[in-house]
């Protein structure tokens, strides 16, 4: 009878974990005599009779009653099968040597039937893959090798006793005898249905408020068009148009972050891009500045606001003569735990400059809103070499700041 | 209109856009108006200037107007609430103040504010629940007084 026999050696090298690192069941286990520390270690189960597992309740073998380590076994046991994650101790040869009580709910299998069957559990739990194809052990991202490290995680579908399937995910960790040699593998796996449920269920959410948003903005446009059919001058219609396509770009690039957050970049190029073209014209524009990620409602007002300073230069400014060009440069500051942006709107080349006497909704949206919705600064300034508008937008004042923070990637 | 004319106003609404038709809609009906787009500069506002009533947009991004309403509650000027959720997007706590559906109408505004100037009735904090005075204006269809007035 080769090696020591029972599963509960692995609980030493796994001690920590449970915070029951004082006893080591091994140094007091009753068994054949050692032959060795890598053996004494060993996982390999007995090919005796498995009577020694209480099997109906999933216990680690029986020791000496009233011990100290009796009372640590106890606890582990409790600990065990109170947990409401699964746990399988694998061997070398990936079978599973012993599961708790969470593992037999969740498989379907008893601890029993799992050794008697004397094979792999992969071939047990995880034989097949969803769309009906074997799934043999040599492609299982969990069997195919000892872990290499602490808690390897992933996602699987494993197929309960009675066929259905369902998803896990799972935590393996290596385990590892007295010479840190590999000897075996706890794995913990969770059935993560009803996650997986959540989150389709929020990703239809997503969809449908996607496609409410875009149907309202698209009525709000048709109930303008046919309101203001003969009664407004085209040039109106015109400019209500464009301001709305320049909204509804800026819900595509939410869209496409489903309206988490959106990049900087995007929203800036996406705001500039000609409404016919998808690209910004790079002989005009110089477009300098790291990105970074931006709430939604930072997103849409900034978005709005390079539309009004587009629209302009674009009537009257440096975009109205083929010379002209605009310089967007932006720079972000850490200001504790988040961000601002300061951004600049240089125009050149364009004709000469003089101060409006009259001032329309972008320069209201941008010096007025902006700063409020914000707690920002913004200044339009119009020297004769062209309109410069500058921003000071903290990233932070909205009690959100961009996580997945993409820092120094320079335009171009 | 003449009612309103020269009232001063606090406006609450946290959407640039929407901020500016509002005020657009106060200044036609011949309103001061004061604006605050967010919740630190609009409460400070509250605590100190004079207003005669306001208009609080519900949700301010991530949090709520009701420290304003609190506030509002203490001075005693009366308000009434914007949104687009209706009635049942209230906390119950505030379920005595008048709402006004989003997207803004000017007679819609016009005619809640009208209600908070000639009601008898202000809204107090502090009182016991349901031992609200009674209210019979006529608000807007289906929300007629009395509304009892449930402070905690």
């Amino acid at each position: 009878m080769p090696g020591a026999v029972r599963p509960a050696p692995s609980t030493r090298n796994h001690s920590v974990d449970h915070g029951l690192r004082s006893e080591s069941p091994i140094d007091e286990m009753p068994g054949p005599p050692r032959r060795g520390a890598l053996e004494n270690a060993s996982l390999v189960p007995s090919r005796g009779p498995i009577a020694s597992y209480d099997t109906a309740t999933t216990t680690l073998p029986t020791l000496r009653r009233g011990s100290q380590l009796h009372e640590t076994e106890r606890r582990l046991n409790a600990v065990l099968n109170n947990a409401s994650v699964a746990i399988f101790l694998m061997d070398d040869r990936q079978h599973c040597v012993y599961m708790n009580r969470a593992a037999e709910l969740l498989t379907g299998f008893s601890l029993t039937e799992v050794l008697a069957r004397d094979c792999p559990l992969h071939d047990i739990v995880h034989h097949t893959y969803p769309d009906g194809r074997p799934f043999p052990l040599h492609e299982c991202a969990i069997d195919r090798a000892f872990p290499e490290n602490n808690q390897e995680r992933g996602e699987e579908v494993f197929v309960h006793k009675d066929g259905h399937f369902y998803p896990v995910g799972f935590t393996a960790s290596p385990i590892r005898d007295d010479g840190a040699k590999i000897i075996g593998t706890i794995i913990e796996v969770r059935d993560i249905t009803e996650e997986k449920a959540a989150a389709e269920r929020q990703r239809l959410l997503t969809n449908e408020l996607n496609h409410r948003v875009k149907n309202t903005l698209a009525t709000v446009q048709s109930i303008a068009a046919q309101t203001f059919r003969s009664r407004t001058d085209q040039v109106a219609r015109a400019v209500f148009d464009a301001r709305m396509v320049a909204l509804s770009n800026t819900h595509n690039v939410l869209t496409a972050e489903n309206w988490e957050s959106a990049g900087l970049r995007s929203v800036v190029e996406s705001a500039l891009a000609p409404h016919a073209l998808a690209e910004i014209d790079t002989a005009r524009f110089d477009l300098v500045g790291p990105d970074t990620r931006l709430h939604p409602k930072v997103a849409v007002t900034l978005a709005l606001a390079l539309h009004e300073l587009m629209t302009n230069a674009a009537k009257y400014g440096a975009l109205s003569v083929p010379a002209g060009r605009v310089a967007v440069h932006w720079t972000l500051t850490r200001i504790g735990a988040g961000e601002q942006l300061d951004m600049t709107w240089t125009e050149t080349g364009g004709p000469a400059v003089t101060e409006p006497t009259r001032k329309g909704f972008g320069s209201r949206l941008i010096e007025r809103q902006l700063p409020m919705e914000f707690d920002g600064t913004a200044v339009i300034a119009y020297p004769p070499t062209g309109v410069v508008c500058t921003l000071k937008i903290p990233l932070t004042t909205l009690g959100w700041h961009g996580r997945d923070v993409v820092l120094g990637r320079d335009a171009r | 209109m003449s009612d309103l004319e020269g009232r001063r106003v606090l406006l609450v609404e946290d959407e640039s856009l929407v901020a500016m038709l509002g005020e657009d809609m106060l200044l036609d009906l011949g309103c001061e108006v004061t604006v605050a787009m967010r919740l630190e500069k609009a409460l400070a506002l509250a605590r100190n200037e004079a207003f005669d009533m306001a208009i609080l947009d519900v949700n301010l991004g991530e949090t709520v107007s009701y420290p304003i309403a609190d506030v509002l509650f203490e001075r005693c000027i009366p308000f009434i609430f914007a949104t687009g959720y209706g009635t049942s997007g209230i906390a119950p706590t505030y379920n005595a103040i008048p709402v006004m559906q989003k997207p803004y109408q000017l007679g819609q505004m016009a005619t809640l504010l009208k209600h908070l100037l000639n009601c008898e009735t202000l809204v107090r904090k502090g009182g016991a629940p349901g031992t609200g005075v009674s209210c019979t204006c006529a608000l807007t269809p289906g929300r007629t007084g009395p509304t009892a007035i449930r402070i905690d």
